[in-house]
């Protein structure tokens, strides 16, 4: 299959610089979708194995489940079909807290995890359970020695993100797998959802029990994503790490995850990460250099601070902080004509400042004039300069408001 | 965040930006930049009538839109630590969510500051 490249239908529109957030669906992807929604052979239930048209869209299913298995180096019969990661953090917090329970009734996670991890842990407190929440250093990464030092005998689950979806930081998961497996085996998830596409992942070698994956920040659709339950023990005693189920009904992937599978929706996501593996390399490179454009250009600008460690992080998202303007006005005035994410979360007509850059130790206000730009597929050098000459005008034009 | 026309306008060319100097002029401040909004106001009074008024803002968008509009608003007008309009009638022209109210108080108090600062 030729390669697809994306580009904006409408060139007025803003420039999309919010990859980190969603990433629109590879137009191979899509077709391909289309033609599963539209056949009339493959549209069966694929837990149906008493007809042909169970047995196409389980054949469909099963080549999405090895396409996504060998992008991440994992097996196939180590997939497991979810809605997101958020379904798949949940499934394996949840799912490991449950199911351990009288082992132990300690987590550890850090400060800078997604919502979708630190939410699960704050209910499981509530439920009364323990949770270490570890707290990174001024460039986001974690201390193996402070993961080491927050194990106790009780500790059932550690919970660390490989790729950080504000900051792009990378965690050393080798190191982290290591100190788990030394500690007894404790049970290692790692939610992946910014990884595939931007940093090779060996599930099998890094020695990781359960990892979260999302299709639509690869260029897949919404609405599907995976957790990789590893079939090994790591060296446990008690063999390989087991679950609780979230939901009953079917039986469907293996008893972890009930209810009948969208197989468009799988196909979908089994070819994107596909066509990441094969585009990886080429693209890693060409993002980095669009980056490394992009910073150049806004730190002409002065009073420009970046978040997050250079040497430790994806090229595909670069977070910067800017002094003098507030933060609700900066968005406001960009957003017209670009798409980026800011550092404040507007769930109410009051920004709260980004809880990631408040762990790394920037203050409030440079929290919240921060602004997250996600670089991707479509992005080019047009599009760098642009984004380059909005923020200049509109930041020169903040601050003269300001008097800074 | 969605700001009404009235706010994008104001928002997104406040013509009162700005500070004054020379004879007759005043300036008030309210509000603490480290706390997000700050907002000065430069007003030149001559014979008890505000013949120019220029203004500074550290805010949200709303804060800077109504703060323009109060620059605008006042020339003319007989000088009085009073906005041109009251806080209420502020917030319901520029779609002000109530959250917010807080920081049109900033506004009033920085405007009066100006009027009294002589």
């Amino acid at each position: 299959m030729s390669r697809s490249v994306y580009a904006p239908e409408n060139p007025q529109r803003p420039v999309y610089l919010d990859h980190a957030a969603t990433t629109p669906v590879d137009p191979c992807v899509a077709a391909r979708m289309a033609e599963v929604l539209n056949s009339h052979s493959e549209f069966g239930n694929p837990a149906s194995s008493s007809h042909d048209y169970g047995d196409a869209a389980n054949a469909l299913v099963e080549t999405a489940r090895r396409q996504v298995a060998d992008s991440v180096g994992a097996s196939p019969d180590e997939v497991v079909w979810t809605s997101g990661a958020t379904e798949a953090n949940n499934l394996a917090i949840f799912g490991v807290a449950q199911y351990y329970r009288d082992s132990g009734r300690h987590i550890i996670t850090a400060r800078t995890e997604h919502k979708a991890v630190l939410d699960p842990c704050r209910e499981l407190e509530r439920r009364g359970w323990r949770v270490t929440y570890l707290v990174p250093d001024g460039e986001g990464l974690l201390d193996p020695d402070e993961l080491a030092a927050a194990l106790r005998p009780d500790t059932v689950l550690v919970s660390i993100m490989h790729v950080n979806n504000e900051i792009g930081v990378v965690q050393d998961i080798g190191a982290i797998g290591a100190i788990c497996a030394r500690h007894g085996g404790v049970r290692l998830h790692v939610d992946a959802a910014q990884s595939v596409g931007k940093r090779a992942i060996d599930f099998t070698g890094l020695g990781v029990d359960l990892m979260s994956l999302s299709a639509h920040k690869a260029y897949g659709p919404k609405g599907a994503g995976a957790l990789l339950v590893s079939k090994r023990g790591t060296g446990r005693q008690d063999g390989r790490v087991q679950l609780t189920p979230l939901q009953y009904g079917g039986g469907q992937e293996r008893g972890l995850r009930a209810g009948t599978l969208a197989t468009h929706q799988v196909v979908g996501m089994g070819l994107a990460f596909a066509l990441a593996l094969e585009t990886a390399e080429s693209e890693i490179a060409r993002i980095a250099r669009l980056q490394e454009r992009l910073w150049q250009g806004l730190s002409s600008m002065g009073g420009v601070l970046r978040n997050g460690s250079t040497r430790h992080g994806v090229p595909h998202v670069l977070n910067v902080s800017i002094e003098g303007v507030e933060g609700e006005s900066l968005l406001a005035a960009v957003s017209p004509q670009l798409a980026v994410s800011t550092g404040s979360a507007c769930t109410s007509a009051l920004s709260e400042p980004s809880y990631v850059l408040r762990s790394l130790g920037r203050s409030e206000r440079l929290s919240e004039s921060s602004l997250r730009f996600g670089l991707g597929r479509g992005t080019s050098e047009r599009d760098i300069d642009q984004a380059v000459a909005i923020l200049g005008y509109q930041v020169s034009r903040l601050r003269q408001v300001a008097g800074a | 965040m969605k700001y009404n026309e009235l706010t994008r306008r104001y928002f997104g060319a406040p013509s009162t930006a700005g500070i004054l100097s020379g004879p007759g002029v005043m300036r008030g401040a309210a509000g603490n930049r480290e706390r997000g909004t700050w907002v000065q106001f430069d007003v030149q009074v001559v014979s008890g009538t505000l013949t120019a008024a220029r203004f500074l803002a550290f805010a949200c968008p709303h804060t800077i839109a109504v703060a323009a509009f109060v620059a605008e608003q006042a020339i003319g007008a007989t000088a009085t630590a009073r906005l041109p309009q009251d806080v209420r009638a502020l917030v319901e022209r520029f779609a002000v969510p109530e959250e917010k109210l807080g920081r049109i108080l900033i506004i009033e108090d920085a405007w009066a500051a100006a009027l009294t600062s002589h």
